[in-house]
């Protein structure tokens, strides 16, 4: 939903143009090919950064 | 309530915003609590304990719900995980503050339907409160099959409570009508929602303004 960041690297939330709280890390380990060359090699796997609008409570997500 | 509960930080201003709206608007917005019904057996009894769950919730101010019965969402099996997602249950799930899961115990363990629905959603979880009622026609109201879902619910990301609500010997508790035979339910009830609400309303609140880094 909310893609777009911020010089800071803050995701914006696309509903209420705020910048949206990062309060996650999730380390995702893939098969997939694609997502591979994303891999972090020390944990394994990608992290993907969990945001939450503090306006609307909207989630995004994205590759770290 | 609210005013009671913010009225210490009323002259309190941070970052230029005035601190005691923004907490009372944060508050006041509803939470939304779905029920989701973890078997698709014919003749499940766990059907009337959902219901009773959602009936209760429904009841609580400040709170939505929603029965989300896994036998009617159009989930493939020819595939899992987030590939399939189906994007009404990821809407409800990514709207959602808390989740309840009713699951009967099917030979010690929960359905394999309602694994492949919970896989196929991840981050749409994360940071959320999940509330276990377990039902059993034995004596023993799920509780294994609540011990089960445990680990499955911390790699999802969801945050357990510590109230489950057990329903044992379910044939005894709800007439085939559906209707309620032992009240001692409600009060279980009752406590079981009260933690979950206030786990979902501490999590909205770390979600939304605390911060990782």
């Amino acid at each position: 939903m909310a893609d777009l960041a911020t010089n800071n690297n803050k995701m914006i939330c696309q509903r209420c143009g705020v910048e949206m709280n990062h309060h996650c890390d999730k380390l995702v380990y893939t098969t997939d090919p694609e997502e591979a060359g994303g891999r972090d090699p020390s944990l394994g796997g990608f992290i993907e950064e969990i945001h939450t609008c503090p306006e609307c409570g909207a989630a995004a997500s994205r590759h770290a | 309530m609210l005013s009671a509960v913010f009225s210490k930080h009323s002259d309190a201003q941070i970052q230029g915003r005035n601190f005691t709206e923004e907490k009372v608007m944060e508050a006041s917005r509803t939470l939304f609590i779905p029920v989701i019904l973890g078997t698709a057996r014919m003749g499940r009894m766990s059907l009337h304990a959902a219901e009773l769950v959602a009936g209760e919730l429904g009841k609580c101010e400040g709170v939505a719900t929603d029965l989300i019965d896994i036998a009617k969402l159009p989930l493939p099996t020819n595939d899992a995980g987030e590939a399939i997602k189906q994007p009404d249950f990821s809407t409800k799930v990514s709207k959602a503050d808390a989740l309840v899961v009713v699951s009967p115990e099917y030979n010690h363990g929960y359905s394999g339907l309602l694994k492949h629905v919970l896989d196929s959603c991840l981050k749409e979880y994360i940071h959320k409160a999940v509330g276990i009622v377990g039902v059993s026609a034995g004596p023993f109201g799920g509780t294994r099959v609540i011990q089960n879902l445990l680990p499955v619910m911390r790699e999802l990301g969801l945050v357990t409570i510590f109230w489950d609500v057990n329903f044992s010997s379910v044939r005894k508790v709800f007439a085939d009508d559906g209707k309620l035979l032992d009240e001692s339910y409600i009060r279980r009830i009752d406590k079981f929602l009260k933690e979950l609400i206030w786990m979902a309303k501490t999590l909205r609140h770390g979600r939304e303004q605390v911060s990782l880094d």
